[in-house]
């Protein structure tokens, strides 16, 4: 098989640089690997936590008592007082609302007076507005004791403060919640497995046409004893091979980082989702490669075309998080119906054809995309055939 | 012959479409696909009020305190909750499964909540009911001390609840971290002007290119030959900068703060860094073309990536546990040049990052000058 060998050597020849895209990939992947196993809270509700900066003028317990409280909701973090370096740990979250006890609040508080605690916001912020709630709290209360028992000793305030907020409200958690953060990792890794097929395949199936468009090499190519038909075969084989052997790496790597995952059907509906969209990019594969005429233009193409619909179908940032015009602008890529499926199959607790049906429906709208990507690749090619 | 140079060079350059593509038009394409992506990540750091529900029962009918209290949080503009009252129990699930709410309330013994996630909305839902309960359980205590507050206004002073917390502003700017990532772009792209820079040398170096040969037998100052064909790099690129900056003024409404005659010396400055850190490249790495533009990808995007251009937090953390790391890098140094234009009010931290860039660009051209003078070839 002259022609297969051929385009296995072309891959192998063009695979530094596919593997710069694989290898980043993997690191991501094992990144986010590591950063969820703390995660593993599923089925309790936990409390969330904000980072905050505390500073205080004093030191009395009743600023100790709500440092006490503020724990409960806020994680302190240590910064150094400085203009600069709160500025930048504000502008980079790493706090979201910096406190500011001044000097004598106690002593103003206690007499009903005026004073009042400095914050620094995120402006408008929920993370503000969840710490704000927290402060309001604890200096309501502690104002409703100050006002009405007279004489109230600060020792005592705080201890009653304390007492009253021992209790919380009860919390359920609904069922259907629990799957749906242990999903958490593989919707990560196969919504980012898109950029990463998209950028390999491009780059692998390009070059091979490349070569084999080349006008010299095709009129040698047709005086060959090689039938055409066989050449074809052989030709579609390579790529085939190609694609496939690219998918069940970039899967496999999934498994091996997380060999839980292959128990759940969850995982395994998104590994057919990522097949059907291997086959979508290597159709859009053969039909850039078959419009390219310069090898330098490839990348500059796969960039864009990889890139673009990543950005905009919520491979880089989540598709609840980007607004209405711009998903609709992304339905026109078969990239945002692959995300959607994994989204939707993230959240399925039952299988049955009923609740599958948006996903199939998404997963039918990326093969019509293969078809269509094949269908022009097909008439750009006839149509050159007939100009050479 | 200074301008003969300068003008055939300047042809030459621009002839190159390629490099004009990812010169200007790649980072202006990144530009309007960030845009995208990140338009609405500030909307969803924002507070909006949220939808919930309270499951009716006859509980909830009689404890009047608690549904004013609900009632008079879920109204006006400052509201917390859109509240829905859900006929029963399956109602509300069903509501909760179909994310139609983040979470509801059942008022039976004790006031309890059902959620979904453990995020920040569903917290502050658990926040509002621990401040009734918590409240409740103060009053009570109160009353038990001394019967006689009840008398004195207790249920009154409850409804006045007080702010105790005033805002103050650190700059006079809005702490918005999206704005990070164009300003990493905007340094990258200053970079990128490196690939002329590197063009500058392969066509100058006899033993690059065959341009580079026919250019040294010409009976014409090597270093005059190369200054005339550097400056013509240096318009294109300040150009190019030009163009992306203002596409991000104005096309994409990127705040670069106020101090606008500052971000743009900055931005040429910039690029003047990034084509002398292109020709200090190609003129210190022997090699092919491929292996000098693998360099100069590998360290500009290594240093938008420090920087922050696909993951924002990552100059903070550099910064925080690698201060050297981010002096070093020159991205960084532009991108945190165009952060402290917009964020601090004063210029320390500016002034520093440009000193650094000077004197980063000047080794980059000493460095070039040193390797590429004199260099004779006795035969190709």
């Amino acid at each position: 098989m002259p022609v297969f060998k051929l385009c296995m050597k072309i891959i192998r020849k063009h695979l530094p640089s596919m593997m710069i895209y694989v290898v980043i990939f993997l690191g991501i992947a094992i990144l986010i690997t590591t950063a969820s196993t703390r995660s593993s809270s599923a089925g309790e509700f936990t409390q969330t936590k904000t980072n905050i900066a505390f500073f205080s003028g004093e030191n009395t317990p009743l600023v100790q008592g709500l440092k006490k409280e503020l724990s409960k909701t806020c994680n302190f973090v240590e910064l150094p007082d400085e203009t600069e370096k709160l500025q930048d740990a504000l502008f980079f979250r790493s706090v979201s609302y910096i406190i500011r006890i001044p000097k004598g609040f106690t002593e103003s508080f206690l007499n009903g007076g005026s004073a009042t605690i400095g914050k620094t916001i995120v402006p408008d912020s929920v993370s503000a507005r969840y710490t704000d709630l927290a402060v309001s709290q604890y200096l309501n209360i502690a104002r409703l004791y100050v006002k009405n028992l007279n004489g109230i000793s600060q020792e005592k305030l705080v201890n009653d403060v304390e007492n009253d907020f021992s209790t919380d409200t009860p919390v359920e958690l609904q069922a259907s919640a629990q799957t749906a953060s242990q999903n958490d990792f593989a919707v990560y890794y196969f919504n980012y497995l898109a950029y990463t097929l998209s950028a390999v395949l491009i780059l692998g199936i390009a070059a091979i046409m490349l070569v084999f468009n080349n006008l010299d090499l095709k009129r040698r190519n047709y005086c060959s004893p090689l039938s055409a038909g066989s050449m074809n075969v052989q030709f579609i084989l390579a790529n085939f091979v190609f694609a496939m052997a690219c998918w069940i790496i970039m899967v496999g790597a999934c498994f091996v980082l997380n060999p839980d995952a292959l128990s759940r059907p969850n995982t395994l509906w998104m590994v057919l989702n990522s097949l059907v969209l291997t086959l979508c990019l290597s159709g859009m594969s053969y039909l850039i490669g078959s419009l390219m005429k310069s090898r330098n233009a490839i990348s500059a193409v796969c960039n864009v075309v990889t890139l673009g619909p990543c950005f905009i179908s919520g491979v880089f940032v989540p598709q609840e998080f980007l607004n209405g015009t711009v998903l609709k602008i992304a339905s026109f890529t078969p990239t945002y119906w692959y995300v959607k499926a994994n989204n939707q199959i993230a959240d399925l607790t039952s299988f049955s054809y009923g609740v599958l049906s948006p996903t199939l429906f998404c997963m039918m709208v990326e093969l019509g995309f293969a078809a269509a990507f094949l269908a022009i690749a097909l008439a750009v090619g006839k149509n050159r055939k007939r100009e050479s | 012959m200074f301008s003969h140079i300068f003008i055939t060079r300047l042809k030459c350059l621009l002839r190159d479409r390629q490099l004009v593509f990812w010169t200007l038009l790649f980072p202006i394409l990144l530009g309007v696909f960030f845009n995208m992506a990140f338009s609405n990540l500030n909307k969803e750091e924002t507070f909006q009020a949220f939808p919930i529900a309270v499951v009716q029962s006859d509980a909830y009918q009689k404890d009047t305190a608690f549904r004013t209290v609900l009632e008079s949080v879920s109204k006006g503009s400052g509201r917390i909750f859109d509240l829905t009252v859900a006929e029963n129990r399956q109602a509300a699930d069903k509501l909760l499964a179909e994310n139609k709410i983040k979470g509801y309330i059942t008022v039976g013994d004790e006031i309890g909540m059902t959620v979904k996630n453990s995020g920040l909305y569903e917290n502050i839902l658990k926040a509002f009911l621990d401040s009734y309960r918590h409240t409740a359980s103060s009053v009570s205590t109160i009353i038990k001390t001394d019967p006689a507050a009840v008398g004195r206004g207790l249920l009154n002073d409850l409804g006045a609840q007080k702010d105790f917390t005033r805002e103050v502003p650190i700059s006079s700017a809005k702490p918005d971290n999206i704005l990070n990532y164009f300003y990493a772009l905007l340094a990258m792209t200053c970079m990128y002007g490196g690939f002329w820079g590197l063009k500058e040398i392969t066509d100058i170096q006899a033993n690059l290119s065959p341009r580079a040969a026919r250019v040294n037998v010409a009976p014409v100052h090597k270093l005059k030959a190369f200054l005339s064909g550097f400056c013509a790099a240096l318009l294109i690129q300040s150009a190019e900068i030009l163009v992306l900056l203002a596409f991000l003024m104005f096309g994409l409404h990127i705040d670069f703060g106020t101090k606008t005659v500052y971000v743009v010396l900055t931005a040429l400055a910039g690029g003047l860094a990034g084509l002398s850190l292109g020709a200090f490249i190609s003129a210190l790495i022997r090699g092919g073309e491929g292996i000098k533009v693998a360099v100069l990808l590998a360290v500009s995007m290594t240093g938008s990536f420090l920087s922050g251009m696909m993951y924002g937090d990552i100059k903070y953390i550099i910064q925080q546990h690698v201060p050297i790391l981010s002096y070093l890098n020159p991205v960084n140094l532009l991108t945190d040049a165009f952060y402290s234009l917009y964020y601090y009010d004063t210029f320390g931290r500016y002034a520093l990052n440009m000193g650094l860039l000077g004197v980063s660009t000047f080794i980059f051209c000493a460095g070039t000058y040193f390797i590429i003078r004199r260099q004779k070839y006795a035969s190709l």
